[in-house]
Parts: C-alpha cells; structure tokens; sequence
C-alpha cells in the first residue's frame, strides 16, 4: 500500500519505513517558530523543563509581527521583555522592527521550511508551510517549548484527504477564491477536522507560490491540520536561492489511501465571500454585489505578498478609491514591500488612495493600525471574520480576494472584478 | 477509577476559542485559577462577568461539531476551563488545536456522536473514565463515546505533556521517544 506525501513525511522523520493514519509518532522537528505575541510564554515554557540549552538555536526561528509598531504602552514593554529573550539566547533568525515580516511569510519565503520536513508554529497559520512541500503545524506553547528542548514533537498522523483541481483560472479569480469556495463546500461539520488537505492537478501546478501559500495557510480555517502540495518546478525555482538546505522531491504514491478525494474544476470558478461571523457562511461574488462597506484591507499571511498587490495595481492603477472608503495595504514582509516599491505597486495604490503601512499582522488579529469599530463594514483579504476578530464585536467582515476589495474600493460596494477589464 | 458526578452545560451552537478566551486576556499568563474568572465570557452574555461560567458549577461541556474552534493555539481556554471545575469535554468533534492542548494538560477531551442533540443544560451526568460510557442520569439515557489513545492516558497520568517530558529530560530518557 502507498503511502500520501503527509504520511511519508510523518515516517521518513520518526525513524520509520512506514505509517498509517491514527498512529502516534515523535517526530523530528525542523524548525520552532515563535513570535512576539506569544514568544516569552514559549521561552518560559521551555525554561521550566530543565533542558541545558536549546535542540539547536539556528533553528528556533523569532519573529515580531502581532505587536510592531506597538499601539500601547504595556505591549511596548511586552515587546521590550520579548526582545531580552531572543537576545539573552543569542538567537540567529530574529526578525524585529525594520527587518520584519508575518512570520509565517519570512519562514518560507526567508528559507527556513524545507520540502519533506515538519515545522511548527506557535500561531495557527503555520499550515502555510504546506506551499512548498513541508509539513506545517500549528501549536500551542508548551508545544514549541517541547519541540525547543527536544527537537521532536508528539503527532498523530492524519488521514489525507484530496483535492484535484483542474480547469482553467479565469482572470481575476484567485486561490482565496478556490478556499472560500472550499470552505462553503465542506463546512465546519467535522469532516476535514484533524486531516491533511493535499492539493494537487493541473489548476494548482499553474499557481505561483503566492497562490498556493494563500490555498495551505487557509486549510488551517477548515480545520484541517495541515495543507500540503507536492513541490515541483516551482517550488524549485522559488527555494533556489533562499536555502541551502538539501531536500529531495517527493509525492503522494498512486495507490496512496485518501479518506475522500474531491474534483474542483476552477474553470467556472468566480469571485468569492464569506459573510460576516461565520467562515462557511459564502457566496459568490453576484449574491452579494451592491453591497456597501467603509473598510477594506488587503495584507496578513493569507494575502499580503507581491502578487496580490500587483493585482491590486493592476486594477486600481489610474483610477481612485471612492471618498468613505479606507483602503489599508500592509505587506507581508519588508522583503514583499521592497518589491512592490520596486515594481510600482505602492506608488500606483497610494495615488489611488490606499494608506500602506509596515509589516505586521495589522488589524487582522485586532490589535493594531486600523481596528475595526462599532458599525464598520469591512471587506477584507484577511482569513477570519468571527464577531471581534479584527476589533470591535459590533463591526461586520466579509472576507474576500485582493482582486474583489480594489474593484469593490472603486465603487464603495461589492463589486465583481470581471466586470471590467481594467485595461 | 472512578465515575465522575457531576452538571452538563450544553452548547446550542459553535463554541469558538475566540469567544471562550477574549482578545483582552490572550497575553495574560496561563494560570488554571486566573484564567477561569472569565472563561465563555464571549459564548454566552451570561457568563460575561468574573467567575459567570465557573459559579454556574458545570463539571462537564456537551457540544456540537468543531468544539474550541477559530483556531487559537492559546492555552488559557483549557486552564481555563480546568480552573472552573470542567472534568471532561464531550463533542462531536473538536478543533485540533485545542484537542491537542486538552491532551497536553490532561483534560479529557471526548468524542461522542451528537450527544449534544440528547442532553440539555443541567442534566447530571456520570462519565466512566475506564469505559467510556456517559449516562445522563436525568434522563436515564447512555451514550458510548470514542475510546482515548493510550498515549492520552499516559500524557495525563504524567500530569501533563510538561511533566511527561521533565520526567525524561531528567532521566536522559527523552532521546528515546519514537
């Protein structure tokens, strides 16, 4: 019996020739990520266990993203108190103020995930990692700190379930689309809860790794614990240069037992979103046209790189955000806001009326530049739109694609992006 | 090992980690007794005040699908539960973030097909450790709910994942974890 890439994964790095879903294994740990928000619990935790020094410091990798710049006196103590840590253990990999990123962006996009390897988290988009081919997991504190002492961590390996994607993109739909389509498909009923979401065919192969960053870090909203695609050319081509790390190429075996296996054909694949408090709660872009906001945000983890302010730009390049509207653009990482400088995407929103700001999680978790208040109207390209999630618990999110909130920004409400040609 | 006796309090719909620990207190430290004062502060208006959810005295959760879900890794909805006298979680299924921290603090975390559909707020439970069974002793019904992983058991007779792994850093027998 073959075996899914998860599953070859969880074996090649517990020391085993093979595994079945439902069996517990201690794996080996490639890299800890954690960040500001939660960092000092974590080095805490891992104090209280009574290991000498950590399993290896190269490979805990430190990230302030929930809190820079901070808001508030007491975070920016916080962040004073996070920073004696990392320095007190001579960290390697901080990413602080002027050289930082969403954490889950800087650990692909700065080399630190590895095709057949497992990562972990302490913020629950860790699934990201998924994009190039690595297992990517999001846990608690005592958790990293387990993993910090040891290099190992405790998983039971997850049935896998499949998603083959064919068809052709239409232009100006994008992989949140294909997860918010997903995500009303499959609900949370339970049935993707605990296992590895793989997506593979002929769709997914044409998707950079913007694309499929956006499609594994949302499987984490599915309930899903990881989301994984094969790598492949592009995966090479995208690591080349950031890592020096070996890695090998590896797949799902053909006989490999999924739990399910589900055909989408994105051919008639449009504009999607979820409505306000609840995830599975979607709709296409149609039902909900006409409808009126007075925020929009375009960053986070999920859709905060290049490609998603390029198609932004390419939309709102000459044109202007309606007055009422507020457009807030914050990139993924400062290596994501060099490139859109470079490219003209900044210059081209910022003329349009967009306000840009520094990397960070922004309001998406609600804490900072640019919460939500009572009565907001948000459309959002963020990942989570439960009642608070990005402030006030009286305001509304829609979650949507960059795609949809620049051509909604135009108009003032819900606008359906292939209803131009933005030429 | 013995029954455990004690109040359900039954969830009518999702029961979101978000909502169990409010924004406010995910920096606070993880400590099982501060924790609880405002547990389910966001779940449900009445337990949005100090101590709400752990006066009411419920030992036991029943809920639906996607129990704790949202996707926050905070620790604090399991101390803090733990802190306001909950002994055992029933549901149909459970977010696996805090699945997995329930099975790092030794909280049991049950699976038990929509016994939520059969239980209602205030019924007096008995849950069998060793069997598994449930009965809700106001109603005289029986439910049957998914065995635990012994590993589960181990985790929790070691006091958690953290006394499990201090154990074996201490007697140099971590190295062997496969």
């Amino acid at each position: 019996m073959g075996m899914t890439i998860t599953e070859k994964i969880m074996a090649s790095n517990s020391g085993r020739e093979s595994v079945v879903p439902g069996q517990l294994v201690w794996a080996d740990i490639h890299t800890v990520m954690t960040m500001d928000y939660l960092g000092k619990q974590t080095f805490r935790a891992f104090e209280s266990l009574g290991a000498k020094q950590l399993f290896d410091k190269n490979r805990v990798i430190c990230v302030s993203d929930h809190l820079v710049p901070p808001p508030t006196p007491e975070f920016a103590t916080m962040l004073n108190e996070w920073r004696d840590v990392v320095h007190r253990y001579e960290i390697p990999h901080f990413y602080d103020l002027g050289r930082q990123g969403i954490a889950h962006q800087l650990m692909v996009e700065q080399g630190h995930v590895l095709p057949g390897r497992i990562s972990i988290g302490t913020d629950s988009h860790a699934n990201t990692y998924g994009a190039v081919g690595a297992v990517g997991n999001a846990v608690g504190v005592s958790d990293a700190a387990v993993a910090m002492a040891t290099g190992k961590l405790w998983f039971r390996v997850p049935e896998s379930v499949r998603f083959h994607v064919t068809g052709t993109w239409q232009p100006w739909v994008m992989a949140k689309d294909l997860s918010l389509h997903i995500m009303g498909m499959m609900h949370w009923n339970g049935h993707l809860i605990y296992k590895t979401l793989e997506f593979g065919g002929p769709a997914i192969e044409a998707l950079g790794m913007a694309g499929r960053m956006t499609l594994c870090n949302m499987t984490v909203d599915l309930g899903a614990k990881n989301g994984i695609i094969s790598p492949d050319a592009i995966t090479q081509a995208y690591l080349s240069g950031r890592t020096e790390d070996v890695w090998s190429p590896l797949a799902s075996d053909a006989d490999a037992p999924y739990d399910a296996v589900y055909e989408v054909d994105v051919t008639n694949l449009g504009p999607m979103l979820s409505r306000p408090d609840k995830l599975d709660d979607t709709a296409p872009v149609e039902a909900l046209a006409g409808t009126p906001f007075n925020k929009a945000f375009v960053g986070t983890c999920t859709n905060g790189r290049t490609e998603d302010f390029a198609i932004m730009a390419s939309i709102l390049r000459g044109r202007q955000v309606r007055r009422g509207v507020n457009l807030l653009c914050i990139p993924a990482s400062t290596d994501v806001y060099l490139e859109c400088l470079r490219e003209g995407y900044v210059e081209a929103l910022v003329a349009a009326g967009a306000a840009f700001e520094t990397s960070s999680c922004g309001p998406c978790a609600g804490i900072h530049t640019g919460v939500a208040g009572d009565g907001d109207v948000i459309l959002s390209a963020g990942n989570r739109n439960m009642k608070g999630r990005m402030g006030s618990r009286h305001a509304q999110i829609y979650l949507t694609s960059p795609a949809v909130v620049a051509a909604s920004c135009i108009t003032g409400v819900i606008t359906d992006p292939r209803s131009d040609d933005w030429t | 090992m013995q029954s455990i006796i004690g109040k359900a309090w039954v969830a009518k719909g999702y029961v979101m980690s978000f909502d169990m620990i409010l924004q406010r207190f995910w920096t606070a430290p993880v400590d099982p007794a501060e924790n609880a004062k405002w547990v389910m502060a966001g779940v449900d208006e009445a337990f949005n005040r100090e101590d709400g959810f752990k006066n009411m005295g419920y030992t036991f959760i029943v809920a639906g699908h996607n129990f704790a879900g949202g996707g926050k890794s905070i620790e604090h909805c399991i101390t803090g539960l733990m802190g306001a006298g909950i002994q055992a979680v029933f549901a149909t299924s459970f977010a696996r973030l805090q699945f997995r921290n329930a099975i790092n603090y030794g909280l049991p975390f049950i699976t038990c097909k929509d016994m939520n559909l059969h239980c209602e707020t205030g019924d007096e439970l008995a849950y069998d450790p060793a069997t598994g069974t449930i009965e809700n002793r106001t109603r005289g019904t029986r439910f049957q709910s998914v065995p635990q992983a012994p590993f589960v058991a181990e985790v929790a007779a070691a006091g958690g994942l953290m006394n499990f792994i201090r154990q074996r850093i201490s007697d140099g027998s971590v190295a062997t974890l496969r």
